[in-house]
């Protein structure tokens, strides 16, 4: 409305040459018009205008605009959700229940361990195995506690360990000895 | 793509390759563990585990704290071979070994022990995972040349099996067959 009301006082009849006095009593007739609709402008403060076209209720309601995360007005805004437009069939189901990435994955590294017989994974210390071992060395780790006897008396000298009947040899001189009253095991050589 | 966020500086995206905000929440590439409490709390966990160790020679616990203590653990010997004269390294035995009497144990025992080696001090097994309710991996690790008996067995073979007592009676008859035809050649070269 500004440029168009310019614009009729200004071609009202006129030639087309431009004389200095048109020019300024045109930019005259620009800053009066401006100075008039300086309040149009300004008031009310430019607030943001929907480009699409919407039902004017939502989310506008009385002329305010409500804020969408706003609890309160939760059933006025759920216009914004997503849903689901028809029912997923059976057959649909399917094919993304049974695709193979839900499947569960068949295991190619399990192995038999050739000592015990029992089932191990190849990158893995078999379990019959390493439990044997650990009892074991709980046995031998309770001896050197009960040699050591107390806190902070741990020894500056190898340790080996000695089973019924066996004697110190000229490889264990040197160490502690360790003495277990049992059968040496097959599977604790002596070297 | 993502300088969307607004880059203030005008430097060029090549320059630094991950240096956008989202960097600090994408974590493509990074290796280094993050572990207990924060840092302090990683290097207090790994300082406990390191005493434990040197204490028994051979520990078990999950998998990602036995490899985070394997580096400790070995550069702890490197230390402990520069000699207990040495300031450094008495400082950083000092440091990393909460139990003092541990501190003996290791310049005189595990550093003459390790002596001729270089590196390769640990072994590190990984073990079935734990029976609580969190199933989590485990590894047993252990300094080499301990007293307990050793965690895995090399198998020799035996001469008492099936497949070697078929293959031992297949070269003695071999041998005999062979000694039997050579009597035979001796006399034609001797016609020739």
């Amino acid at each position: 409305t500004l440029f168009r009301s310019i614009e009729l006082t200004g071609t009202e009849g006129r030639s087309t040459a431009v004389s200095p006095v048109m020019a300024v009593r045109r930019l005259l007739q620009l800053v009066r018009c401006w100075a008039l609709n300086a309040e149009q402008l300004l008031f009310p403060p430019p607030a943001p205008v929907l480009a699409v076209q919407a039902p004017v209720g939502a989310p506008w309601v009385g002329g305010e605009m409500i804020d969408p995360y706003d609890t309160s007005n939760f059933l006025n805004n759920i216009f914004w959700m997503a849903a689901p437009k028809s029912r997923r069939t059976i057959e649909v189901n399917r094919c993304r229940r049974r695709n193979p990435n839900k499947l569960v994955k068949i295991k190619t590294n399990i192995d038999v361990c050739s000592m015990c017989g029992h089932l191990k994974q190849k990158h893995v210390l078999c379990g019959f195995c390493y439990e044997k071992v650990l009892k074991e060395t709980v046995k031998i780790k309770e001896q050197i506690r009960l040699k050591e006897g107390g806190h902070f008396n741990v020894a500056t000298v190898e340790t080996a360990v000695l089973y019924d009947g066996e004697k110190p040899t000229e490889r264990d001189e040197g160490k502690r000895i360790i003495e277990r009253n049992r059968k040496r095991p097959s599977w604790f050589a002596l070297n | 793509g993502v300088s969307g966020l607004g880059s203030h500086s005008c430097r060029c995206l090549l320059d630094f390759p991950m240096r956008l905000s989202l960097a600090l929440l994408i974590s493509h590439g990074r290796v280094a563990r993050r572990m207990g409490l924060g840092p302090r709390s990683r290097l207090d966990m790994m300082r406990n585990l390191v005493t434990a160790l040197v204490r028994h020679e051979r520990i078990q616990t999950t998998r990602a704290r036995a490899d985070e203590m394997r580096f400790y653990a070995e550069q702890l010997i490197n230390y402990g071979k520069k000699g207990d004269t040495d300031e450094k390294a008495m400082k950083m035995a000092d440091f990393w070994l909460t139990e003092k009497d541990l501190i003996h144990k290791l310049f005189k025992l595990l550093a003459p022990r390790f002596a001729s080696h270089q590196g390769g001090y640990t072994n590190m097994y990984q073990i079935p995972n734990r029976e609580n309710l969190d199933r989590a991996k485990m590894a047993v690790i252990e300094y080499k040349g301990n007293p307990y008996p050793p965690l895995i067995v090399p198998k020799k073979d035996s001469e008492k099996t099936l497949l070697n007592q078929l293959l031992k009676g297949y070269r003695e008859e071999r041998e005999r067959l062979r000694s039997a035809q050579v009597p035979e050649r001796l006399p034609r070269s001797e016609e020739h």
